[in-house]
């Protein structure tokens, strides 16, 4: 189950992040540390997560350790679920 | 068609070109953003109004704990900038310190409409002025490369990259140093996508974004940066205090000519001094020319897309402010004062 998040949070982020271009894009790469989103984004990034994962991200819950790489994503949205 | 046009393959239904990153198009010729899109847009009158409400909400639980200000706005002075400052006391009566960051391209015209419509909506304003010394070099290496990660390319050019995240840091630092539970943005809905319209700001994203932000530039301009950044020890210190960030042009209706007129009962008027897309800032068409260059596609032309698709203006209004060449003299007078 956590390799198809991974996958659908990896579709999300190379689309609308990336413009299909997912060369630079490992498991762990940070996503605000490498630019690929901004502060800005990552709301786009929980507003899809939100939806496709039916799960509710709190404020409280913008961290890193959650929103940060593909890792961390999909890691936080299986405990979500 | 007017001489000065120029004409690539465009989308029939919005405005991005077929030199737009990752775009692909249908047998009609309609982009795949377009596709993209259609849920989203069917959804947002239903979102728009939870989003309203829930900054109804939030401004009545900052307002009871708020200090000296409400909110603080990000103000250029520009028509989205005033709009939102005058919704905001319109809707909600806050108290609000608009800041304006001075670029060294802040038009005349645009000084004239900050200082009409801050004593019309009983507004204090704040003017944040760095040293010619600092901004020459950002800009100047901005307008001729571009530093920062891939994706911010596709959003804004590189000079208004810059700019913005010393205006986003400098709101945000006074927001905390002054106690102000709230920092308003006049992002257009082509700009701000609906969720990202209320946001609780959190220290670590923010230390992440900044450290970005400087690592993108030569050693040299980071330095001269850093103190419009926000300061270590200021994560740790306010920890408790990090603002909500507010769009709510993203969540409000949002009609040009309404609002022009709306505005021009306080005294807003709009510049003719600036290029079609910016109406405050006299670097604005240098930054359009350079990255139109360099990237083959207008900087603005995502966000034009968007209201095009959200029909708050015609296919034929966003090609005409997108597809127009940049005014020749405009673009003249930033490329010699940044060289
Ligand atoms: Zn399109």
């Amino acid at each position: 189950m956590m390799d198809e998040i991974k996958a659908k949070i990896r579709a999300f982020i190379v689309e609308n992040f990336l413009y299909g271009e997912d060369s630079e894009l490992d498991d762990d790469t940070s996503f605000l540390g490498d630019g690929i989103i901004d502060s800005t984004g990552i709301l786009e990034l929980v507003g899809f997560l939100e939806e496709t994962f039916e799960i509710e991200v709190d404020d409280e819950e913008l961290l890193p350790e959650n929103l940060d790489s593909l890792d961390n994503v999909a890691a936080y949205v299986a405990r979500k679920i | 068609m007017p001489e000065n046009t120029i004409q690539p393959k465009l989308c029939q239904k919005c405005v991005l070109p077929e030199t737009f990153p990752g775009i692909k198009f249908d047998a009609a010729g309609v982009c795949s953003y377009c596709q993209k899109d259609e849920k989203t847009i069917e959804k947002a009158p239903v979102r728009k109004a939870q989003y309203r409400q829930r900054l109804d909400q939030l401004v009545k639980e900052t307002q009871a704990e708020a200090r000296t200000y409400d909110a603080i706005m990000a103000y250029s002075g520009g028509k989205d900038s005033s709009y939102t400052l005058k919704l905001l006391r319109d809707r909600y009566d806050l108290r609000i310190a608009a800041l304006t960051f001075d670029n060294h391209f802040v038009s005349p015209a645009a000084y004239d409409n900050i200082k009409k419509v801050c004593d019309a909506l009983h507004v204090d304003h704040i003017i944040f002025k760095p040293p010619w010394s600092v901004i020459k070099p950002l800009f100047a290496l901005t307008a001729q490369t571009d530093p920062f990660a891939a994706p911010t390319l596709l959003r804004a050019s590189s000079i208004c990259t810059a700019c913005i995240g010393l205006v986003k840091s400098l709101v945000l630092k006074t927001a905390l140093e002054m106690s102000i539970p709230l920092v308003a943005f006049g992002w257009s809905p082509g700009q701000a996508p609906i969720q990202s319209g209320i946001m609780k700001t959190n220290p670590r994203l923010i230390r992440m974004n900044q450290s970005a932000l400087k690592k993108a530039l030569p050693v040299e301009i980071a330095a001269s940066i850093t103190p419009y950044l926000l300061p270590d020890q200021y994560y740790e210190k306010y920890d408790h205090k990090f603002p909500h960030n507010i769009h709510p042009l993203a969540f409000f209706d949002y009609d040009e000519t309404a609002i022009k007129e709306e505005l021009g009962t306080i005294g807003w008027q709009a510049p003719s001094d600036t290029d079609t897309n910016s109406s405050n800032c006299l670097l604005n068409a240098y930054a359009n020319q350079c990255h139109i260059k360099r990237c083959s596609f207008h900087p603005y032309v995502w966000e034009i897309a968007n209201l095009v698709r959200q029909g708050v203006m015609t296919r034929n209004e966003g090609i005409e402010k997108i597809y127009t060449e940049q005014n020749a003299e405009m673009v003249r007078y930033a490329q010699t004062r940044l060289t």
